[in-house]
């Protein structure tokens, strides 16, 4: 058994990582590309040059200019438990500082030297004094970074505009969109005396001086980082080599906020409105199921399949309107309410419902949020009655027709113990795949329902993202939801043998 | 066998879920309760503090009416001023229609507005969406705001300042009153620190903000009232960076690191007329905040340092889907919403009693965006397209008939939009109107341009025979922007001119623009002040870069129009030149203007001085009407 699920366990790693790499690539390849929602949502601008600055800047800042598969790789090394190079810093707040991140060199040395880099490097503070000097020179490389991004981009625009002086031939190692990949100019002679080349040795003098404060900046916070404003985060295995430390989930573009947060504040949501609906619906498919099968054939049969099948055909987004167009519209019933979680008196509200002195009833907390999360569990739960049902009657009816229940039937075993023990409890096998598709589908949360009734859960959060191209969120997700989705799977095999003595991993 | 599960272990098991489930939702009851009575704490406070203050005043036996007195007394003191340059002077704030005059003034009630999508955070500079403009609005003040009637950009915060005539410093001194909704008083140095040490702060992720800010050169504290911006060229742009951005308290800001506010969902505070109902006191106690999927409820500041609001609290509640909000609007869980244009139209048709319990209000203001169908003027991909002259380009405006596309497309909701400027604004010329809808002109404007029916197959050729086509790019991903398309695929048939459509993926957009990768492509731009700086869009410069300019149209008037009505501080003087570049963007029609779409709400009357502004709506003026019998 041990080594059985010990096998099984070790088989995840690569699907998760298929499963993610699969994601990470579709994401990259999609029109757009990462990010795209970072453009779009870039509206208004008053400089062309700052737009690009910006841009620029955003990539830089996500890592987005690197090649796909050094992204992947990041995030990977992001979310992985074991965590190699130097540790992150924690503040006594709980954040993570990561060390000031490298400065590349500017593009074509070759043809336009690099100057020497001063090594001004001097000791940081200590004690008090450290933490404030730490966080002076954070915003000071943090500063001189974007700066240096910025003219390492205005250099690009530079060498395209000369490039496209020099005449076709030149030009021709522009790419489609016209700006230039410093790559392709390797090897390309610049002439001094060429047309534009003074604009172009100006912009490359001007990324060289950012390129100099930068890396100095850049040191100096380094040096400080090292000095250790804060204490070191994670449990170290090979002293300044591997360590150990929570995943970081990573920071979702489009909120700019903690992904694991975002997650923490929509999965209740989710778990709650699932939590209530998939009991009432095991509560009525499978009995009525049973209850169907020991009648085979009779009205009730009949009468449950019909109406379950009907309910399966209508969609989730009519039943919706439906509900909202006649159950909460008070020109109709006005029942239940349109919208949100709870009562907006609801922080005022005791939990149970009371009656007052003057015998006015008041309807509590806990009856408040049923009343409000009743309509989405009526939508989320009238389809799957039919499929429940179905499978249950469908395994009772097998049952019936084998062997031993005929032996039970002989040997007078009254019927009710007959259906209940002997049948019932053997067709529990088929209804235990299906259970455990219940887990994913918890987290994954109901994308339609969700927009219909605002609730803010996972839904919501997953399609937010995947309109504006987020890669963080998207991607923690899918990892979530994968290895949920990988356990609920093994747990169902577990449950198998548990449930059936015909089933074994021992000899395996 | 015995120990299976059975009937009584699933009723366990259900009964322990359900157990287990009430005594969560009893904790997250208790916490949400604890935190109601914080804020009654914190309530409490305000008002003991605020009357220790009052205390302190009146046994200082100051003139507690602080009008004449105080008010002459300031108007004498220049000496934060430059010599020898303009002050201009303000009052205090005040509401624009005075609601005590509208019959029925009460104070209190709440005020529901309905938004259509939830704001991501509620954090000055850091958020971006309109939602969270909204909110932040009536939270936080600049030091000036647009006046909703004439749009001129008047004192808030500041009772007076002075622009330098060659645009390159702007001055202003605070209303000596002016306190942060804690009772801090509002400081030259919340102004600075703002500006350089909050936007300007590279671990801060303002970075839109931040762009805003290149030209500004130093902010100086002048004394302790008195504050001084410096830029590095003239602009007239600079006048709304000194007066448009809010003013955040530094005190209060400061107290949390720059990953903190980053990465806050609710850390807003200002001077406005209202502040939010759960703020953190200090790093640790960033839980008590808003978080995206509660509704957003601000209270009245009850330290305002102006004439205060009616309403006690505002509240905003997100419902996404259209109906729903409708339905929530009816009964009575909203009281304010923004209908579509099809539910505008059949609420009003079908309801003939609609209005009498709501306002259903359409107006333009300077928030109104307008929508556009851009031609090709230069090359795309290296080829050009028939949009290059200037002659076709009117010509298809003059195919277009846009009385009957909005009919049509947007059921009548919307007027013809003739430029670029807001047609609300000073800046727009009444004389310059929309081509008219004119099948001949066009035909002959066209023909004059080559493009005639050569062959007789009701097509337009070139005079190499070449047919008139061209593609129109468009967003899928709308039933309004299908319609669109189909519209003006027949009016270009009709004249002889066969239209390719293309939908794409509005992530693309961005793409397409950048390559110049269209022959016609149709979009909106949004609007937020009565003027903006057209540079961006409609200079021969911002053709460059992959720049805003993708129709790669340049016109030398315009360009010169452009760079000087920029530079000119003087806002009449402004505006003329914006009518002489509304002038010329209207004769060469780079767009084909489109639709100016209005504003729709529903607004309850319940709620009195509804009135529709310039700049919108001021929700902060309404009140709650008294009724004889509350709840009808």
């Amino acid at each position: 058994m041990l080594s059985y699920l010990l096998r099984r366990l070790a088989f995840m790693v690569p699907t998760i990582l298929g499963i993610t790499l699969m994601v990470f690539m579709l994401l990259a390849l999609a029109p757009g590309g990462i990010g795209a929602g970072l453009a779009v949502s870039g509206g208004q601008m008053s400089d062309t040059s700052k737009v690009a600055q910006m841009q620029a800047y955003l990539e830089d800042r996500y890592g987005l200019n690197d090649p796909v598969i050094v992204q992947y790789v990041r995030w990977l090394g992001r979310i992985s438990p074991v965590k190699f190079g130097e540790r992150d810093l924690r503040t006594p707040s709980g954040e993570r500082v990561s060390p000031p991140r490298a400065i590349e060199d500017p593009p074509l040395a070759r043809a336009f030297p690099l100057p020497a880099v001063p090594e001004v490097v001097d000791a940081p503070p200590q004690g008090e004094q450290l933490t404030l000097e730490f966080k002076k020179l954070q915003r000071e490389a943090e500063g001189t970074r974007r700066e240096y991004i910025g003219s390492v981009r205005q250099f690009r625009d530079a060498l395209a505009d000369w490039a496209r002086a020099q005449g076709p031939e030149t030009a021709s190692r522009l790419d489609a969109k016209g700006s230039a990949r410093v790559s392709d100019f390797e090897g390309v002679s610049f002439d001094p005396a060429s047309a534009g080349y003074a604009k172009l040795a100006e912009a490359a003098a001007t990324a060289r001086t950012k390129w100099i404060a930068a890396r100095t900046a850049q040191a100096r916070a380094m040096a400080a980082f090292r000095a250790g404003p804060y204490p070191k985060s994670g449990i170290p295995l090979v002293p300044g080599l591997v360590s150990l430390d929570t995943p970081d989930l990573g920071v979702a573009f489009s909120k700019n906020r903690p992904v694991a947060d975002l997650i923490l504040t929509a999965l209740p949501v989710t778990l709650l409105i699932n939590l209530i609906a998939f009991p009432i619906s095991y509560l009525i498919a499978v009995p009525t199921g049973v209850l169907a099968s020991v009648r085979r054939g009779g009205w009730f049969d009949v009468a449950s399949g019909f109406l379950f099948l009907g309910l399966y055909s209508v969609p989730t987004v009519l039943a919706g309107v439906f509900a909202i167009g006649f159950l909460a519209n008070k020109q109709y019933l006005g029942w239940f309410p349109v919208s949100g979680l709870h009562d907006s008196a609801a922080a005022s509200m005791t939990f149970l419902p009371f009656t007052d002195a003057a015998g006015e009833w008041h309807r509590g907390y806990l009856v408040d949020t049923l009343w409000h999360v009743a309509l989405p569990v009526l939508c989320l739960v009238y389809a799957s009655f039919a499929v429940l049902s179905k499978q249950t009657r469908a395994s009772m009816l097998d049952n019936f027709n084998a062997d031993y229940v005929r032996t039970a039937k002989a040997k007078g075993v009254p019927r009710k113990d007959v259906v209940l023990r002997h049948v019932f409890r053997n067709s529990l096998l088929p209804l235990i795949t299906m259970f455990v598709g219940i887990f994913p589908a918890m987290l994954a949360g109901s994308v339609v329902i969700e927009r219909i009734f605002t609730v803010p859960g996972m839904g919501s959060l997953i399609l937010e993202a995947i309109d504006l191209r987020d890669r963080e969120i998207i991607l923690a997700n899918t990892f979530m939801v994968a290895c949920v989705n990988l356990l609920a799977l093994l747990l169902a095999d577990i449950l198998y043998a548990a449930a059936d003595p015909r089933v074994s991993f021992n000899r395996a | 066998m015995q120990n299976r599960f059975g009937i009584k272990d699933f009723l366990f098991l259900v009964v322990l879920l359900a157990t287990l489930g009430s005594v969560w939702l009893s904790m997250v009851q208790k916490t949400r309760m604890e935190l109601a009575q914080a804020d009654m704490k914190a309530k409490l406070d305000g008002i003991e503090q605020q009357l220790a203050q009052l205390g302190r005043k009146v046994e200082s036996g100051v003139a507690l009416a602080p009008g004449v007195g105080a008010a002459a007394a300031g108007a004498a003191d220049d000496s934060w001023a430059r010599p020898g340059v303009r002050i201009e002077r303000w009052s205090a704030p005040r509401a624009a229609t005075d609601p005590t005059k509208v019959p029925g003034f009460a104070i209190g009630g709440e005020f529901t507005e309905l938004f259509e999508a939830q704001p991501a955070k509620l954090v000055p500079y850091i958020s971006s969406d309109v939602y969270s403009t909204r909110v932040l609005d009536r939270v936080c003040e600049g030091l000036g705001s647009f006046d909703p009637k004439t749009l001129k950009m008047e004192g808030a915060l500041a009772d007076g300042w002075q622009i330098d005539p060659d645009g390159l410093w702007i001055r202003a001194h605070i209303h000596p009153r002016a306190r942060f909704s804690d009772g801090q008083p509002v400081t030259a140095e919340d102004v600075r620190w703002t500006n350089l040490d909050f936007i300007a702060n590279p671990l801060i992720e303002a970075e839109r903000a931040r762009s805003t800010q290149d030209n500004l050169k130093d902010v100086k504290v002048i004394d302790e009232r008195t504050v001084e911006f410096v830029f590095k060229e003239p602009l007239f742009t600079n006048i709304l960076v000194a007066f448009g951005n809010p003013v955040l308290p530094k005190h209060f800001f400061s107290r949390f690191e720059p990953s903190q506010i980053n990465q806050a969902t609710g850390l807003i505070m200002g001077s406005g007329q209202f502040r939010i109902e759960r703020l953190p006191s200090g790093p640790e106690d960033l839980s008590n905040q808003w978080t995206p999927g509660q509704d957003v409820v601000l209270v009245r500041n009850e330290q305002y340092w102006a004439e205060k609001p009616s309403l006690d609290r505002l509240r905003f509640r997100t419902v996404k889907d259209d109906l729903a909000r409708l339905v929530a609007y009816r009964n009575g869980e909203g009281s304010m919403m923004l209908p579509t244009a099809p539910q505008f139209n059949k609420v009003l048709r079908d309801e003939p009693d609609f209005e009498k319990t709501s306002y259903a209000l359409k107006w333009t203001n300077m928030r109104c965006g307008y929508s556009f169908i851009a031609w090709q003027c230069g090359p795309r991909n290296g080829k050009p397209t028939p949009f290059a002259d200037k002659r076709v380009r009117r010509a298809m405006t003059h195919l277009l008939d846009r009385e009957r596309m909005i009919r049509d497309v947007w059921d009548g909701i919307g007027i013809v939009a003739k430029g670029p400027v807001n047609p609300e604004s000073p800046g727009s010329d009444p004389v310059v109107q929309p081509l008219a809808f004119d099948p001949e002109k066009a035909k002959a404007l066209l023909a004059e341009a080559g493009w005639q029916d050569r062959n007789g197959d009701g097509v337009l050729e070139d005079g190499k025979g070449d047919p008139f086509e061209f593609e129109y790019t468009y967003a899928t991903g709308g039933e309004i922007s299908e319609r669109l398309a189909r519209f003006v695929k027949d009016s270009y048939a009709k004249a002889g001119i066969v239209v390719k459509t293309r939908p794409l993926d509005w992530s693309r957009y961005q793409e397409i623009l950048k390559l110049r990768d269209f022959d016609a492509i149709t979009m909106g731009w949004g609007a937020n002040a009565p003027e903006s700086d057209p540079r961006q869009i409609w200079h021969s410069e911002s053709i460059k870069e992959g720049g805003d300019n993708f129709t790669q149209w340049s016109n030398k008037d315009c360009d010169a129009l452009i760079e000087k009505g920029r530079r000119t501080m003087d806002e009449a003087e402004r505006m003329q030149v914006w009518r002489q570049f509304e002038a010329v963007i209207a004769e060469d029609q780079p767009y084909t203007f489109v639709r100016v779409a209005p504003w729709l709400r529903f607004v309850k009357r319940d709620f009195g001085n509804v009135n529709t502004y310039k700049t919108g709506l001021q929700p902060e003026e309404f009140f709650r009407i008294m009724s004889a019998n509350p709840g009808t």
